[in-house]
């Protein structure tokens, strides 16, 4: 009974975290900017593989779900400061735009 | 997890894997290619905890969290590079 339960959970998280890396990805190939990018990008990061991850809860292996819970973790605190590393980066570029210039290989304009 | 779920989930994965590395390829401006490069890194862990669902075997997610720390590290070093021209200063 709780394993057809836990099944079924796990099934839901995982399509859930599917469909939210799906919209992230077509968010990036398709939003025009620095910043909406991240913030389709911040869907697949957050939630997107947090979903996928919990539904580690479905395998009832106790090594399987502590690791996951190791990666949960580890993600949820790296993955902001990665957004905001580039965000921070995009915005000196906005605000200097040539002091900034020697990192880039593709400076043309969209 | 049943094996009917987490096959399909394999193949979409894969397919997102894929469509991130046309979305690379494809990219605008360096920030779109820091952005893929992160959002392939997170689809790179998913694909490793799905095999690791499918196998059962808790392996694969030291693989998982060892990339998530390279991804981590090379996402701030290249912003910080297009920042201010070297991760350190």
């Amino acid at each position: 009974m709780i394993s057809i339960v836990l099944d079924v959970v796990g099934g839901v998280l995982l399509l859930l975290g599917l469909v939210l890396l799906t919209i992230s990805l077509i968010g990036v190939l398709r939003v025009p900017g620095t910043y909406g990018q991240l913030h389709a990008q911040g869907l697949a990061t957050g939630p997107g593989v947090i979903a996928i991850l919990a539904s580690s809860i479905a395998t009832e292996n106790p090594a399987i779900i502590t690791f996951a819970v190791l990666a949960i973790v580890f993600i949820a605190l790296t993955s902001p400061v990665s957004s905001h590393a580039i965000a921070r980066a995009a915005h000196r570029r906005d605000q200097h735009p040539a002091a900034t210039d020697s990192g880039s290989d593709d400076t043309s304009e969209p | 997890m049943p094996t009917f779920i987490v096959v399909p989930a394999l193949v979409w994965v894969t397919l997102l894997l894929v469509a991130g590395g046309l979305v690379l390829v494809r990219a605008r401006d360096v920030f779109q290619r820091i952005v893929a490069l992160d959002l392939l890194a997170v689809i790179v862990i998913a694909l490793l905890a799905l095999l690791s669902y499918l196998r059962g075997q808790p392996y694969y997610f030291d693989a998982a969290v060892a990339l998530a720390l390279l991804s981590f590290v090379a996402t701030v070093a290249a912003a910080r590079y297009l920042d201010q021209g070297g991760p350190f200063g």
